[in-house]
């Protein structure tokens, strides 16, 4: 995942965004994306709201549609409450939304998301994960990592089951299902796993 | 490089340093409040305690009064001791319970009378302030006795006092005041200066850098469409910012500071001095702080970028820091020239054009090449630093 966000440069090969190289068109690719793991902090003395405007401009974004799309993504994750306090001073749950719309501010056409609801309390993981399918729904490719294997049941179209560094099996739920003869994500992340 | 993005970057690197407060404190509390605390302290302090301690009588033990009874007598009429006895007057130096003590040989009276020349020996502890006053008080005024004496005797073989001053001797100082003041400037004020145009640039650096990576924002950054030469511009330019900043601030403050305490130090050491900076000299000061600062910021960042937290760039810069400090002293040293060698050598030539300047001496030829030799160094630096922004060793280090 940091090896597409091309915060990392790969030992060898390379890869394609939207069909742009990481190695050769870094900045292109860091466009098209959005970007968040457990690593991906927040400025403690900014705001809300800055840290999110400060994202979009980096992105390239015109200030009158930056102010559009912030107040329409702070009223989608329901951050208008807690929009111009420090992030010092938020929860952790207010915090993974704010890092959201960060990730989401210039709209971009990937996400890659390492286990965006790490830690959080069920209802604002549930909202998280509403946004995220609600996402896909509107044709975004989402590059989803995560410990919750009914979270991947509920979001996935393919699943990757990742094994010590190396993907073991790529498929859908279905194909998985049908290949283990099992029904729960879990089992059958166990039996690949331990094959 | 977008330099629009550059400046976005500049921006929000500046409204996050002035929102923490130990770059505040490093950036204006200290330069404004370091001197008139340091000064007004010290000196004020120095000025009260000496004349405290000069007003007071100093405790005197005198050992062989019969043998100089005039004296003695003449000295227990000064207001300016008080008459102590002891049982063993060095002792009584020691553990304070006297200031001093002056013993007067057998033979003291005699002598005198004799018209030859007599003993006093005065005891008392340098180390100790009390006693050192209470010395200089009882020379003075065994001084004044024996000029008396010398004039009975001199009277009474009708000669004139003068003779045995052939030549009068006087010193005149002609330096002006303001001219004594910029000496005393010229001594502390590049030092100063320097020392600031560091201290500013070193808590943004740390972070800007280490600190990020404590608080995982380096990598959000990074995954930003901002390049790492963007990033590294933006945040260098804030540093520079800081540290400019505090090295002004500290001038004024100094400056300010500087002409009331040498007054206050020049009524007590008899100098007068008059401390008023000339606008040339603000103009050179501001010319040379621009690549020092650069300079900094920029050896600053790369070092603080290495480390993976805030205390591990505490612990790398205090090293670098004495390497800083050490060469900018040089404008405490007298004699110490500027020359074609030093113009090159990075700090010390910065000292030493800011110490001529203050003094009234502009020699633009070196002030330039202290300039350009300075830049030079401070774009290498910048190139290192950006160097570095691209290297994952070092921003992912673990």
């Amino acid at each position: 995942m940091r090896l597409l966000s091309t915060s990392l440069k790969p030992t060898s090969g390379t890869a394609q965004v939207k069909g742009y190289d990481i190695l050769n068109e870094p900045g292109k690719v860091k466009k098209e994306i959005g970007f968040l793991s457990s690593d991906t902090g927040l400025y403690p003395r900014l705001t809300a709201f800055e840290i999110v405007t400060y994202f979009a401009r980096l992105s390239g974004m015109q200030e009158e549609s930056i102010k559009r799309r912030v107040d329409e993504i702070f009223e989608i994750l329901d951050m208008n409450e807690f929009g111009n306090q420090k992030i010092d001073k938020l929860s952790t749950g207010m915090k993974q939304k704010v890092s959201i719309a960060r990730t989401m501010v210039h709209d971009p056409d990937v996400l890659i998301l390492d286990e965006p609801t790490l830690g959080l309390d069920v209802i604002t993981s549930r909202s998280i994960i509403d946004f995220i399918k609600s996402s896909k729904e509107k044709g975004k490719c989402v590059m989803f990592s995560t410990h919750v294997m009914h979270e991947a049941e509920k979001l996935c179209d393919d699943i990757a089951i990742i094994h010590k560094g190396r993907i073991l099996d790529v498929r859908t739920l279905a194909d998985y299902r049908k290949k283990t003869n099992l029904n729960d994500l879990d089992d059958i992340f166990v039996k690949i796993v331990g094959e | 490089m977008d330099l629009k993005r550059v400046k976005i970057i500049y921006f929000k690197e500046m409204l996050d340093t002035l929102r923490d407060r130990r770059t505040l404190i490093s950036m204006i509390l200290v330069p404004i409040l370091l001197f008139p605390v340091l000064m007004f302290g010290m000196s004020g302090l120095v000025v009260f305690l000496t004349k405290k301690a000069e007003e007071k009588p100093a405790r005197v033990m005198i050992l062989g009064k019969k043998n100089a009874p005039y004296l003695t007598e003449r000295i227990f009429q000064d207001e300016k001791f008080k008459i102590v006895e002891e049982s063993d007057f060095k002792n009584a130096i020691k553990e304070k319970r006297i200031e001093a003590a002056v013993v007067f040989s057998e033979d003291f009276e005699r002598k005198i009378e004799k018209e030859d020349s007599a003993q006093a020996i005065i005891y008392y502890d340098r180390t100790e302030v009390k006693s050192d006053i209470a010395m200089g008080k009882l020379r003075d005024h065994l001084r004044d006795y024996e000029d008396s004496i010398v004039t009975f005797r001199l009277k009474k073989r009708k000669i004139e006092k003068s003779l045995l001053y052939p030549v009068n001797v006087k010193d005149e100082n002609v330096a002006s005041k303001e001219k004594m003041g910029g000496f005393m400037l010229s001594m502390f004020l590049p030092y100063i200066v320097i020392l600031l145009a560091l201290t500013g640039a070193m808590y943004p650096a740390i972070d800007l850098t280490a600190g990020e990576k404590e608080r995982g924002t380096l990598e959000t950054i990074l995954v930003s469409p901002a390049s790492r030469g963007e990033l590294a511009t933006g945040k260098f330019l804030c540093v520079m910012t800081v540290s400019v900043i505090t090295a002004i601030l500290a001038t004024c403050s100094m400056g300010i500071t500087a002409g009331m305490s040498f007054a206050q130090m020049g009524s007590f050491t008899g100098e007068e001095a008059q401390i008023s900076i000339k606008f040339i000299s603000i103009v050179v000061i501001l010319i040379l702080l621009l690549p020092i600062s650069a300079l900094f910021s920029s050896l600053l960042l790369s070092i603080s970028l290495f480390a993976k937290s805030f205390k591990e760039a505490q612990s790398y810069i205090t090293p670098f820091m004495l390497l800083v400090i050490m060469p900018a002293m040089i404008s405490f040293m007298p004699g110490v020239e500027l020359n074609w060698f030093f113009a090159f050598v990075p700090v010390i030539n910065v000292s030493l054009a800011l110490k001529d300047a203050l003094l009234g001496s502009y020699n633009w030829g070196f002030i330039g090449l202290i300039f350009v030799s300075t830049a030079i160094y401070a774009s290498f630096s910048i190139f290192v630093t950006k160097r570095l922004f691209e290297k994952e060793e070092v921003l992912f280090r673990t």
